[in-house]
């Protein structure tokens, strides 16, 4: 029976946009940080994104009603209870929607993937994203950048969010990004408000930064490493996967780190 | 003394898992295939108003009636695929299409497909079976998950009746994982549900492996379930696409 030759699903790297994630926990700033970046970006660049909510498309309305981009080029996908599972463990229906995505508005410069809301180390797999930005917000204490953790160490771009608020919730926010610096081993830092315009372009010269690195080749996806302790009662009835809490999850993360290199 | 088998057997031997491992790794929902994202038409169900009561009666409802459209599509595929029958995958297609009326199930199973036709690429990217669906995929811009497993079952020798038995079995455990999201309950409980749904699917076993041509598949259709479907699509808070 003569076939066709296999088709290409997934196109080669210098014909695909820049998939960039964008992770934290519930909350941070994640769909407004998106929003803030299309905005910055919109007249220079063919973006798209996709959101994981947990209950699915709060995030996708939010950035429609945000008018940042043609509603069409916001999309949902359901993650089936588990945003981590959808980003990690099994990205299919990402990676479908980002394909899509990039067929449907051709020629696409960057896809945006906001992760739904989860605890503090779920992270995005290479074989989803290209680079991946961590939110963190001041509201959420000064101590948070210190607990490390995959996300907070290792991402491409650990963002703390919501400098404004700092001197309302007493947060010294010099202090907090110097220990995020001292955790992330000097990977880079942006203090961000939406309100600060130096620090929106920061993060607008952060992004092109990264998409003229992946574009000339020079971009490596790196993993920023496993999960966070989690409850599967789908697969087997019933596993606790904790692989570690408090200040154990951050040594457990570095052996993991030196096995990957 | 026997003279050792040639290298070319030898490693042919090595590299070659058997059948059935290929049908434990498919029915694992730890494969990434993209099934997670889905509940089997149980969310859709309690949406629309099914008693959880009711869930074992109509996980066995599904055992005997869609699950095994599923099933005989993905026999029939295995079929044309290894025997290079006169009827192509497109016909097989279009059956399938015929016996499931409601739209957003057929996108439902038609994302699946491109899910698992990623792992069967990257599995088998070399047999001509798996090019077939994805020669397939290329044509009609999509092609059904049941498709794709056929051919999944071509390319490493799985049997009729394990295909069927393996269709079914994933349908239950399906709708089970997506239960333990949605309603509070022991997990053990939904096992034993999908061990009675696959016992209630065992009679018909031996008639859906006998189908080689998609006339022969199965048209037991479920018209409240293609309803609840429908309503579901239209929804915005969803935690599954189907
Ligand atoms: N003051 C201040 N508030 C902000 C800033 N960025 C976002 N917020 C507010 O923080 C809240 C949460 O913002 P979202 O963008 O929805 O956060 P998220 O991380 O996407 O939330 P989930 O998707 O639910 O996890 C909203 O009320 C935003 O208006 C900021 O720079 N400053
Ligand atoms: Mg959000």
């Amino acid at each position: 029976m003569p076939e066709n030759p296999l088709p290409e699903t997934a196109p080669t790297t210098t014909a695909r946009p820049l998939r960039l994630g964008v992770a934290g926990p519930v909350g941070v700033g994640k769909s407004s940080l998106i929003a803030t970046v299309c905005r910055a970006l919109a007249t220079e660049l063919e973006i798209g994104v996709i959101t994981n909510d947990i209950y699915t498309d709060e995030d996708a309305r939010f950035l429609r009603s945000a008018g940042v981009l043609e509603p069409e080029r916001i999309r949902a996908v359901e993650t089936g209870a588990c945003p981590h599972t959808a980003i990690r463990d099994d990205v299919t229906a990402n990676l479908l929607a980002a394909e899509d995505l990039a067929a449907d508005f051709a020629p696409l410069d960057l896809v945006v993937i906001e992760s739904g809301g989860d605890n503090l180390t779920a992270t995005f797999s290479p074989a989803l994203v290209d680079a991946q930005i961590f939110v963190l917000d001041v509201a959420g204490g000064g101590d948070v950048a210190r607990k490390g953790g995959p996300g907070i160490g290792r991402a491409d771009l650990l963002v703390v969010n919501k400098t404004d608020l700092a001197p309302h919730v007493g947060v010294d926010v010099e202090r907090m990004v110097a220990d995020a610096s001292a955790a992330r081993e000097g990977r880079a830092v942006i203090a961000l408000s939406r309100t600060d315009e130096s620090s929106v372009a920061a993060l607008r010269a952060w992004v092109l930064d990264v998409l003229a690195a992946y574009r000339s080749g020079a971009h490596v996806a790196q993993d920023p490493g496993p999960m966070a302790p989690h409850f599967h009662a789908d697969e087997d009835g019933g596993v606790l996967h904790s692989h570690a809490d408090g200040d154990h999850a951050h040594s457990h993360a570095d052996d993991h780190d030196v096995v990957a290199r | 003394m026997p003279t050792p088998p040639p290298a070319t057997t030898r490693s042919a031997e090595r590299t070659a898992p058997a059948p059935g491992t290929v049908a434990l790794l498919l029915a694992d929902a730890r494969l990434p295939g993209g099934g997670h994202a889905h509940s089997a038409s149980l969310e859709p169900a309690l949406l629309g108003g099914l008693p959880v009561d009711d869930v074992p009666a109509w996980m066995a409802g599904r055992a005997t009636t869609v699950s095994l459209v599923e099933a005989g599509t993905a026999v029939v595929t295995a079929h044309v695929l290894t025997t290079g029958g006169a009827h192509g995958l497109d016909a097989v297609a279009r059956a399938w299409a015929a016996r499931t009326p409601s739209g957003a199930l057929r996108d439902a199973a038609r994302l699946l497909g491109r899910g698992y036709l990623r792992v069967a690429r990257t599995l088998w990217a070399d047999h001509h079976a798996v090019a077939a669906a994805a020669g397939l995929a290329v044509r009609h811009g999509s092609v059904p998950r049941a498709v794709v497993l056929g051919a999944v079952a071509a390319a490493c020798g799985l049997g009729p009746a394990d295909l069927v038995r393996l269709t079914v079995y994933d349908d239950a455990q399906t709708a089970a994982s997506a239960l333990l999201k949605l309603e509070p309950l022991d997990p053990l409980v939904p096992a034993r549900w999908v061990l009675d749904a696959c016992a209630a699917a065992e009679p018909h076993v031996a008639r859906v492996a006998a189908c080689t041509t998609p006339d022969d598949i199965p048209s037991s259709g479920a018209p409240l379930t293609e309803g609840w479907a429908e309503a579901h699509a239209l929804t915005q808070q969803r935690l599954f696409r189907a």
